[in-house]
């Protein structure tokens, strides 16, 4: 019973956040002093980017979807509408394309790089630092090192050295892109094959910044309960390495829990500018393009997404978390 | 604390961000040329050994003297950023977990939100909407929306310091509210306030290049990032012109690198529990430096998040 | 009653950066069937550390640099790289730590850790069976049952420490250390577990106890003889009530002065202070009654 009371209070929370945010994603591009669409509009007549009618086709199409002339509350509530009904709006910059349409093409692409990486990266990169935990000495301080240089390295930065030295210097792999130019998307093994050749290095990229980090931390945590009292307790007991070793890592891995969703928002965030420097047709690129050409509703669209996914991750970690921690559900529904 | 209770790895840590930070402070004034004077093609090829030393970028600028000037925008930025951060959450902090109540309700609400939804979202719907981006106004942004986690742990720290013994005496002394926490409470969290910096310094700069990638970096001058976005723009990574991306990457990673090493190092000296073996531990706690509520594994801030560092990789939480 | 262990010279030495502390000088002593040997000093003195060495749980920094252990006829060496059987730990000599409050894994059951702790020494052994054991011993010792199910910190302090005490000796080792088992406990409940100590050596669960404590009024209930140390060597030992009444090594005198015990008796002695306070006056020689 305290699982689920436990689990309902942070469903509620994840609701709370998620309407703040909605808030937000509504709010701040309003922000801007004036008329949005007219500066908006503005801003593309003089970017050269739609003709006269265009724009004028846009400006009723945003007054309209919008309707800036209603007060700004009722502006919140069609927008809110409009996301529950899945419309996220259309797009200026490639008008009269639908932010949907283009998202869902975008999304694949990211979702292929990132999902393995976190995955992949969570497994090994806890491995590793229980491992080092566990051995100590040279294998240890080697690891160590190397998983705190490749944490701290930015994933794009290790995303630029990859590309130059594996693609363009070495030649071995594509420069960019998803796939090679003529061929179209489709769900064929020879396309599989040759979309494989443009992912490796956007993957490796995210993953072993991700197996760095994940390592750091699993180690701190494997050798803080190497040290603990219980371990010690159950050695004095003439417990078997093997039964103790299986609780240090429970113990161990219950912070690891919490860090991947709060790691993965920091994943979603490298992986971004990663299809960047790949030019990798996933979401970074397209929030990219939207940011240069002011396209709001895509901005807004990006974001929103990337709100719900955290959130989810989030809960998703608190949930599993309440599993395995007892104390957890103990402290929550006020047992002590 | 000794000296001696410092590890080489601080020693090398220190080294590294005395070097950023000469870079950043005196490379303008030996580096003499100006970073927006053209002094040279589209990315020519670097030269020894004057302004071409490490090339011309797409503006035909010189690189080193952008490198240098960027270093310093990106180390103005991070300071700023990270100091404003840090003083926000550090405030926070203490005033909810010592003033405790529907003050600390609400504040811990204001953060959850904060924490739950991801920093990037929020910068970049700012920065978006801003009429302008500068320096400064990119800095404030950046401060502005980092102080989450700080606060997190700041109080959950000054709630438990709050039931100390010399908390009494101070209030039956009569000292006020400000005086307590000022006198009282702060020493006591002064360690984890400088590491707390030391993250947000590193992850504000690591934001300023993310944001300038995106574009939304600053109009007006060069940083770090400014120079990636338009070494990605104009395909200097594909055109092989590795002087143009190469320089500001190298730089970024040591800044973030050495940041992250001397927090890592220091981590161990504050909280001599993260040493290894239980005897060191139990030697360590004798030695009296215990911060309450383990600082070393809760949110000891944005450690190997992935190379991103947004929010810490807490461990333990709220235990 | 005869003897039931017998540890000789052994000293222990912390290896740390800098300089080696000797924490156990060269240390013999001989635990008797049936007796609570208590085992009292300051911070420092080596108490613990002896404790964990003739429980054999020293590890690196500490190391043993000699010793031996004498029990029921069997030597083994503690000293150097002498390798220590496994089984002997829990079956043969026993801990009891300090601070119960850690000593299980917080996310898990107590019945877990009994379950592990019986199949480690006995790889046959059923779930069913080793719980069986279990709340024999727990009704026979007066625990209620329910405390297999719980986490650690679901059971109050007192509670814990007499659960780890009966998991401490549910092989029923020859003998226990405990290392201030009362320290973190309530009057009320320190005297629970000291009678329940007793109750245990009676039935002969465990056929001795080392109890290391710096709580002298605990040890006069709870020991039948003191050893008291100083600088890692045992500076005075005899049956409790000489040690407590008529200490003759100086450090012993001062250690007994500065505890207040309210009886009649004390109503009117006063507490002597030491004005200029000499330490070299402890290095007097030993004292065994």
């Amino acid at each position: 019973m305290a699982l689920a009371r436990y689990i309902g209070r942070k469903l509620v929370w994840t609701l709370v956040v998620f309407v703040v945010a909605l808030l937000l994603n509504f709010l701040l591009p309003r922000l801007i002093p004036g008329n949005p669409v007219d500066a908006i509009v503005g801003q593309l007549a003089a970017g050269g980017g739609a003709g006269g009618e265009q724009l004028q086709q846009i400006h009723e199409q945003y007054m309209k979807e919008f309707g800036l002339d209603k007060p700004l509350w009722q502006q919140f509530f069609i927008y809110v509408g409009n996301v529950f009904q899945g419309d996220l709006g259309t797009s200026f910059a490639q008008y009269p394309a639908s932010v949907n349409t283009l998202i869902s093409q975008a999304l694949p692409w990211s979702l292929a790089i990132m999902l393995p990486a976190i995955i992949v990266g969570w497994l090994v990169g806890n491995l590793l630092g229980a491992v080092a935990a566990f051995k100590g000495g040279w294998l240890d301080r080697g690891a160590f090192i190397g998983s705190l240089f490749l944490s701290s390295v930015p994933p794009f930065a290790l995303a630029i050295i990859l590309l130059f030295l594996v693609a363009v210097r070495g030649g071995i792999l594509p420069v960019g892109g998803a796939y090679s130019f003529g061929l179209t998307p489709e769900f064929s093994l020879a396309f599989f094959g040759d979309a494989i050749t443009y992912w490796w290095l956007p993957f490796w990229s995210l993953v072993l910044v991700y197996i760095g980090g994940q390592a750091v931390g699993m180690r701190s945590m494997a050798i803080y309960e190497l040290g603990s009292d219980y371990v010690n307790y159950n050695r004095g007991l003439g417990v078997k390495e093997g039964h103790t070793v299986r609780y240090i890592f429970r113990n161990a891995m219950l912070p690891q829990f919490t860090g991947l969703a709060l790691s993965i928002a920091a994943l979603i965030t490298g992986g971004l500018i990663t299809e960047l420097v790949f030019s990798y047709p996933g979401l970074g690129s397209l929030l990219f393009s939207a940011i240069g050409t002011n396209d709001y509703p895509v901005i807004s669209a990006i974001t929103l997404i990337i709100t719900i996914a955290v959130l989810i991750a989030n809960l998703a970690a608190d949930i599993l978390t309440g599993f395995i921690d007892p104390r957890i559900r103990a402290v929550q529904s006020g047992e002590r | 604390m000794s000296l001696r209770g410092l590890s080489p790895r601080f020693w090398v840590a220190v080294v590294l961000v005395a070097f950023v930070v000469l870079v950043g402070l005196v490379g303008p004034l030996i580096v003499s040329t100006n970073p927006d004077a053209t002094v040279g093609g589209l990315y020519d090829e670097p030269r020894c050994c004057g302004p071409l030393m490490l090339g011309a970028d797409n503006e035909g600028q010189s690189v080193i003297a952008n490198l240098v000037y960027g270093t310093r925008t990106s180390l103005i930025i991070g300071l700023i950023a990270g100091l404003i951060g840090t003083a926000i959450g550090l405030l926070v902090g203490l005033v909810a977990g010592y003033r405790g109540g529907w003050l600390d309700d609400v504040l811990s609400a204001i953060v959850n939100v904060g924490l739950a939804i991801p920093v990037l979202v929020i910068v970049i719907l700012v920065s978006v909407s801003l009429p302008q981006r500068n320096l400064y106004t990119l800095a404030l942004v950046i401060g502005f929306t980092g102080w989450f986690w700080v606060a997190r742990a700041v109080r959950a720290q000054s709630s438990s310091i709050r039931t100390r013994e010399h908390i009494d005496v101070a209030k039956l002394s009569g000292a006020g509210f400000w005086s307590i926490l000022r006198r009282d409470v702060l020493p006591y969290l002064l360690s984890y306030v400088v590491m707390a910096c030391i993250l947000q310094i590193s992850s504000a700069i690591l934001f300023e290049s993310t944001l300038s990638m995106l574009g939304l970096g600053a109009s007006n001058t060069t940083s770090l990032g400014t120079m990636l976005y338009w070494a990605i723009q104009w395909g200097s990574v594909r055109t092989g012109a590795w002087w143009a991306f190469i320089p500001p990457t190298v730089m970024l990673t040591l800044i973030v690198f050495s940041l992250l090493l001397l927090q890592s190092s220091l981590n161990e000296v504050f909280n001599p529990r993260l040493r290894r073996g239980r005897a060191a531990r139990k030697k360590a706690v004798k030695e009296g430096t215990e911060l309450e509520t383990s600082v070393e594994a809760d949110d000891a801030g944005p450690v190997g998040s992935g190379g991103f560092l947004e929010t810490p990789v807490s461990a333990g939480q709220d235990r | 009653m005869g003897t039931l262990v017998n540890a000789e010279n052994i000293r222990g030495v912390y290896y740390t950066e800098g300089k080696d502390v000797v924490a156990v000088d060269d240390v013999s002593i001989k635990i008797e069937e049936g007796e609570v040997l208590g085992l009292a000093g300051e911070s420092g003195s080596g108490k613990t550390t002896l404790g964990s060495i003739i429980s054999l749980i020293a590890r690196p920094p500490l190391h043993v640099e000699h010793g031996t252990l004498e029990i029921d006829g069997q030597v083994q060496e503690l000293g150097g790289h002498a390798k220590i059987p496994r089984t002997w730990r829990g079956a043969v000599v026993s801990m009891l730590p300090q601070g119960a409050m850690n000593s299980v894994s917080p996310t898990k059951r107590i019945r877990h850790l009994i379950y592990d702790v019986m199949r480690s020494h006995d790889s046959k052994i059923s779930k069913d069976e080793a719980l069986d054991r279990a709340k024999e011993r727990l009704t026979t010792l007066g625990l209620p049952v329910r405390v297999l199910d719980a986490y650690p910190h679901q059971l109050s302090g007192g509670m814990k420490q007499r659960t780890v005490t009966i998991i401490s000796t549910l092989l029923n080792p020859r003998l226990l250390v405990a290392d201030e088992p009362t320290s973190a406990l309530d009057v009320t409940s320190q005297k629970i577990l000291i009678e329940m100590l007793l109750e245990m050596l009676e039935k002969r669960i465990m056929s001795g106890v080392i109890f290391v404590t710096h709580d002298l009024p605990v040890l006069r209930t709870a020991a039948n003889r003191i050893a008291v140390m100083y600088q890692g060597k045992i500076i005075e030992l005899g049956p409790t009530e000489i040690v407590v009444e008529r200490p003759e090594h100086p450090y012993t005198q001062a250690l007994m002065s500065s505890v207040l015990a309210p009886e009649p008796a004390y109503a009117n002695t006063r507490i002597e202070g030491m004005s200029s306070f000499d330490r070299s006056l402890f290095d007097a020689p030993a004292v065994i009654h």
